[in-house]
């Protein structure tokens, strides 16, 4: 581009007036954020943006709660990064990740008196994770599985105990991927029996060579919708990395939507809450995740518009036909098969991000 | 010979006109669905997902934010194109080719390129997101394409009346806003409505620079991540009527301004 | 374009106070941003130090490499295709529609245009999803047995970018057509040429140059896109701003994120670069 040649006079002009230019455009584009200093700001996933969910609690506490979305904890935390201390009050957070905003010293500890701790599920408490230094700094909001959801009336449901049938030729096209790479990177650890906890670089190459054939066998890698769209209009018959988040949301749509959790085990997916250290509202942040873990907020969190989960707290004032569709009576079987989440460090995840692309790019 | 083009010419005109409708078509069909998925068989009609879109305050403050961005940042962008282009008209000015060749040089630059400068300097810059930022950049794209078409339109006979107005003693002020703008307003209001057109359905500026408050085109894209429903066809032919109603306006405003 | 009107009353700084606010903000929200984004690709995402890392992972990385190849293989798909349907249809407008129905016809032709953009992408996935309306005409008749892949597939991802195409090269081509004076069809049906032969010899090469522009515009407009591919490819290859979105997105990484859009960015300049020169070879 002639961007180099055209602005090579202008530039040196540009060198010189740059920090005034720029400190300038910050005064300008700052006045409109000193409003928003009343409201709750909330980094969150989609399931938090229901407004099924969110409205009660702003009209209870009338505050307004700014939501923004994001995927994965890398990016979580670079919006962050992005940010001015004291932008955000609260995060919702992949709980095994809750000690990478720890260390970058992000978020205040929580005060285990004021919220529900003895009416979690023991298993999703997380202790390793969500405690840190002796203090808690984040609390399992939901849970679930990255497993295998699938439509009971196209394929068999005995297969479906297996990871290897997401491999075989048997079902080869009828396969959709979830489009994250930590949980399908798990699955695929499970399925040449690793523990997704011990994963090093030295188990890529056997990672790899899973994940491209699942990939041989799939007919595309989506993100939520374009997975759960798959399964349920009938593109595809097998999402691999779906569980009850895909299937309970659609089961009044499509009762043949189910998910298994096959007997080389699942990878357990689970949210926490936590509050920024440098939130300017601390009590209201409080006020908020209180609200999240009241059997009430619970609830309406599970069924949220935008993916069903397993509420953490076990006194969530779920429907029975709720109940029924999250297999909550059989939660402590499914827990005891589960695996956490791959936690890899900052240099394993680029690899393992560099593999995800690899897969997406293979044939 | 002749019957033959004739009758191709329709067979492919229609046929293009057939794949140029057919997703609005499914659009607007499956938007009446009564049911949770926009797929055959269609179970409507429903106004339920139009229902759905009205009382979603996210969607409808998405649409207020994009109308002011929209047209906010076209006043703007038209604004400093039309001055910068009587500039380079009127005057003899030191590198001017160089210089019209740096305002339209964003044209040949895609958007993500220009949404991704704009986030690594206001990043850098300490600079929050906000509308503002996105509207920054829907001045950065349009801008270039507003001073394009009214520097194209400035011709000489507009210069002859300038410069008699010139000449009876009228003050360059006067003359800029008493006879270069309502003789070059034709291009004028054309760059203001592309440049609408073009930021009112930009997405991927404002999805990389916006936070909490964002555009239409954001939040439809949020709404179609958090799943397929009909709410998705409803919203998308929602905007399409608004476009049209607000086209045939611009073509009747048009049409008078021609005849009169 | 003359510039001869220069007044002697009005003084030197009257005409930079004009040009400056647009120049101003050219500078400083395109070439200051893009020269932030320079500095940010050569700095190294962990720890911020000095790198030419951003940029070699790309040419060592057989997969980030890949995206750029389907982008230019896409792109030339696409760019192709549209021309090759958008002028007859424009040249049908234009030439076959009489003259009081033509703005009606174009008017018709790119209405859709005016569905939001990120939707039509969607609508086009409903329209070819297995139990889409295409599946279900082409089964229901007894055409096909088995539903087609449509969606989730490049074709998918082309097929929504030439429906977008195809409206603007329509307008373009048409544009230039009808600024085709008659006289010189005239002129060639004088010299005795049959309507082919004035098609081949004079009507094609004189809308050239208008076909290359909106060649180049469809080249700018579909490498940059995001949307199309995300929506309609069902992630079975990446493209180059997916890959760009994906370091956003995914991990936050500005630096490698800056590398590969100026990357994206250079490969635009060259086509830019052939485009213009072959379009003044046209004109000489």
């Amino acid at each position: 581009m002639s961007v180099t040649s055209a602005s090579g006079n202008p530039l040196s002009v540009l060198k010189r007036h740059l920090h005034a230019a720029c400190a300038a455009t910050a005064l300008l584009l700052g006045a409109g954020s000193v409003a928003e200093a009343a409201d709750l700001n909330a980094l969150i996933w989609c399931d938090h943006s229901d407004p099924a969910l969110l409205q009660p609690f702003e009209e209870a506490n009338n505050v307004k709660v700014n939501v923004k979305e994001f995927e994965g904890t890398g990016a979580g935390l670079a919006i962050v990064e992005q940010s001015q201390p004291g932008d955000w009050d609260v995060m919702v957070i992949d709980s095994i990740d809750v000690p990478r905003g720890v260390e970058k010293g992000l978020f205040e500890p929580l005060p285990e008196d004021k919220l529900p701790f003895a009416d979690l599920f023991a298993q999703v408490k997380m202790d390793g994770s969500t405690v840190v230094g002796g203090k808690r700094y984040g609390i399992t909001e939901k849970f679930g599985y990255n497993t295998i959801g699938f439509n009971k009336t196209k394929v068999d449901p005995a297969d479906m105990q297996s990871l290897a049938s997401l491999t075989s030729d048997k079902y080869k096209g009828k396969v959709a991927i979830y489009d994250y790479y930590l949980p399908v990177i798990g699955m695929a650890a499970l399925a040449i029996g690793k523990k997704t906890a011990d994963l090093t670089e030295a188990d890529l190459p056997a990672l790899k060579a899973e994940l491209l054939k699942m990939k041989a066998n799939a007919k595309l890698v989506g993100e939520v919708t374009a997975s759960q769209t798959a399964l349920a209009t009938g593109e595809v018959d097998i999402l691999v990395g779906g569980g009850e988040w895909v299937t309970a949301g659609l089961a009044k749509e499509n009762p043949a939507l189910d998910f298994s959790i096959p007997k080389e085990g699942a990878v357990l997916w689970s949210q926490s809450l936590a509050m920024f250290k440098d939130s300017k509202n601390k009590d209201m942040a409080l006020k908020f995740i209180q609200y999240i873990m009241s059997p009430e907020g619970q609830a309406r969190l599970a069924t949220s518009s935008c993916y069903w989960g397993m509420p953490s707290n076990t006194k969530a004032a779920l429907t029975d036909d709720q109940k029924k569709v999250l297999r909550f009576d059989e939660q402590p079987g499914f827990l005891a098969r589960a695996q956490a989440y791959p936690a890899p460090n900052a240099d394993l995840d680029k690899k393992m991000q560099d593999m995800w692309t690899e897969m997406l790019q293979a044939k | 010979m002749r019957w033959f083009v004739r009758i191709a010419s329709w067979a492919y005109a229609l046929a293009v006109y057939g794949f140029i409708f057919l997703p609005v078509v499914v659009l607007v069909l499956f938007s009446l669905q009564a049911t949770s998925f926009p797929i055959p068989p269609f179970t409507g009609p429903s106004l339920r997902w139009y229902d759905a879109v009205l009382s979603d305050t996210r969607l409808t403050s998405a649409l207020v934010n994009s109308l002011l961005v929209a047209s906010i940042s076209s006043a703007t962008a038209v604004t400093l194109g039309f001055l910068s282009a009587w500039g380079f008209a009127r005057f003899v000015l030191p590198g001017s080719g160089l210089l019209r060749g740096l305002i339209t040089l964003p044209l040949t630059v895609s958007y993500l390129i220009i949404g991704m400068g704009l986030l690594v300097l206001f990043n850098w810059a300490g600079v929050p997101k906000s509308l503002l930022a996105a509207g920054i950049g829907h001045v950065v794209i349009n801008l270039p394409l507003c001073f394009a078409i009214i520097y194209s339109q400035m011709g000489d006979h507009q210069i002859n009346i300038e410069r008699a107005a010139r000449d009876l003693g009228a003050p360059e002020w006067k003359v800029l806003l008493l006879i270069t703008v309502p003789v070059m307003a034709p291009a004028i209001f054309a760059g203001f409505f592309l440049s609408m057109t073009f930021s009112w359905d930009e997405f991927v500026i404002s999805f990389l620079l916006t936070r909490f408050e964002t555009t239409l085109p954001v939040e439809i894209w949020n709404l179609l991540r958090s799943g397929l429903n009909p709410k998705t066809n409803a919203v998308g032919s929602l905007v399409f009527a608004v476009s049209i109603v607000l086209v045939v306006l611009f073509e009747l405003t048009l049409l008078r301004r021609r005849k009169a | 374009m003359s510039a001869s009107a220069n007044n002697p009353q009005a003084g030197r700084a009257l005409p930079w106070a004009l040009v400056t606010p647009a120049l101003g903000w050219t500078l400083l929200f395109f070439v200051l941003p893009f020269i932030a984004m320079g500095f940010s690709s050569l700095t190294a995402h962990e720890g911020g130090g000095f790198t030419l890392g951003n940029y070699s992972q790309f040419f060592t990385n057989p997969s980030y490499w890949q995206a750029m190849v389907n982008s230019l293989q896409v792109t030339a798909i696409v760019t192709v295709v549209s021309v090759l349907l958008a002028y007859p249809f424009a040249w049908i407008l234009a030439e076959q529609v009489p003259e009081r129905w033509q703005r009606l016809a174009l008017m018709l032709a790119v209405l859709p245009f005016w569905t939001s953009y990120v939707v039509r992408s969607y609508s086009w996935l409903l329209v070819m999803a297995q139990n889409g309306v295409i599946n279900r005409a082409l089964t229901g008749s007894g055409l096909i047995a088995e539903p087609l892949q449509l969606a989730n597939t490049r074709l998918a991802t082309v097929t929504g970018f030439v429906h977008f195409f195809v409206m603007l090269l329509t307008l373009t081509i048409f544009a230039n057509l009808k600024q085709l004076s008659p006289s010189y069809r005239k002129a060639a049906a004088d010299l005795g040429a049959g309507p082919v032969r004035t098609f081949l010899h004079v009507v094609l090469p004189l809308t050239l140059p208008g076909i290359m522009v909106g060649a180049f515009l469809t080249f700018v407009l579909c490498i940059g896109d995001y949307i199309t591919p995300q929506i309609l490819g069902g992630n079975n290859e990446l493209l180059m701003p997916q890959l760009v979105m994906m370091q956003i997105g995914r991990r936050g990484d500005f630096p490698l994120a800056s590398a590969l859009s100026i990357i994206l960015m250079a490969v635009v300049t060259i086509a830019y670069l052939a485009c213009a020169r072959w379009l003044k070879i046209e004109r000489a």
